[in-house]
């Protein structure tokens, strides 16, 4: 369990600016599939009771039923719940000395990385489409200067006002920097 | 000779898919709360999540329970009884 008090290899004097998962409409997606697929069954079991109750009443088709039911419902909780788990677990942390960005896809992959803010060259708010502008919801990406180049904030809130937060920390860092070089 | 009409299993076989899909629930399952508890980020909203997670797992599972408990599962499907079951009990309107 990660403490945003406690952060892996805190440095001395290190604090949290930004902490950021995706923007709630993540979360609205998963809530709204899950009922649509729970509601429309149960509805249409509903609409169609006298059938359902006929075959509910039968020795084989009972059983089935229920078994198929069951296995439907279980299945959509579970697999909601991994979606709800994957938005959770995505997770970009941004302090006044680095950035932690850290990605879970399905249950069985995981990265975790981390960059320096002294090493960051450029930072870029994107904001496409009508759901994105409405929500005000977007991207940011932070380019470094190494190979592997680029940090992605996907779907988070407000992506402007992150990127103008991470530049200012940037610059603050670099100046940080400079100064303990010419204090040695 | 083998006559398919007589062949006879218990309705007990379907039970044997529901906890094959068990395991494989349970495992994924744990594995999801797992991955919250060592991954998580520390607070109480993380303690909210894995209580409705697995309140609402038992729910589904001892109401699955409850309505199987209710049948008979020693009753045979046979395949002649098959054709009598979709003429009374599939479409009991027609």
């Amino acid at each position: 369990m990660m403490h945003l008090d406690h952060l892996p290899n805190q440095r001395e004097n290190e604090h949290v600016v930004l902490f950021m998962r995706r923007h709630w409409f993540a979360v609205f997606t998963i809530i709204a599939s899950f009922l649509l697929l729970t509601i429309v069954p149960l509805g249409l079991g509903w609409y169609f009771w006298g059938m359902v109750s006929a075959w509910l009443q039968g020795p084989v088709s009972g059983p089935l039923l229920v078994i198929a039911g069951s296995l439907y419902f279980l299945s959509i909780w579970l697999f909601a719940f991994i979606e709800f788990t994957d938005f959770y677990l995505d997770t970009w942390i941004v302090t006044n000395e680095r950035i932690i960005n850290t990605e879970q896809e399905g249950l069985f992959n995981r990265t975790a990385s981390e960059l320096d803010l002294a090493s960051v060259q450029d930072t870029t708010a994107e904001i496409r489409g009508i759901l994105q502008t409405v929500f005000t919801y977007g991207q940011v990406y932070v380019q470094t200067a190494g190979e592997k180049g680029r940090f992605h904030f996907k779907n988070i809130d407000n992506p402007e006002h992150v990127k103008e937060i991470v530049t200012k920390l940037v610059e603050e860092d670099k100046q940080r920097v400079s100064a303990l070089g010419a204090g040695k | 000779m083998f006559d398919f009409s007589t062949m006879s299993i218990p309705v007990s076989v379907f039970l044997t898919v529901f906890g094959a899909y068990m395991l494989f629930y349970i495992f994924y399952g744990l594995f999801n709360v797992y991955h919250l508890i060592k991954y998580g980020i520390f607070g109480i909203g993380l303690y909210i999540l894995v209580t409705i997670f697995t309140g609402g797992t038992i729910l589904l599972i001892s109401g699955s329970t409850f309505m199987l408990m209710e049948y008979d599962w020693s009753h045979p499907i046979s395949a002649e009884g098959a054709a009598q079951y979709y003429n009374e009990d599939l479409f009991p309107n027609l």
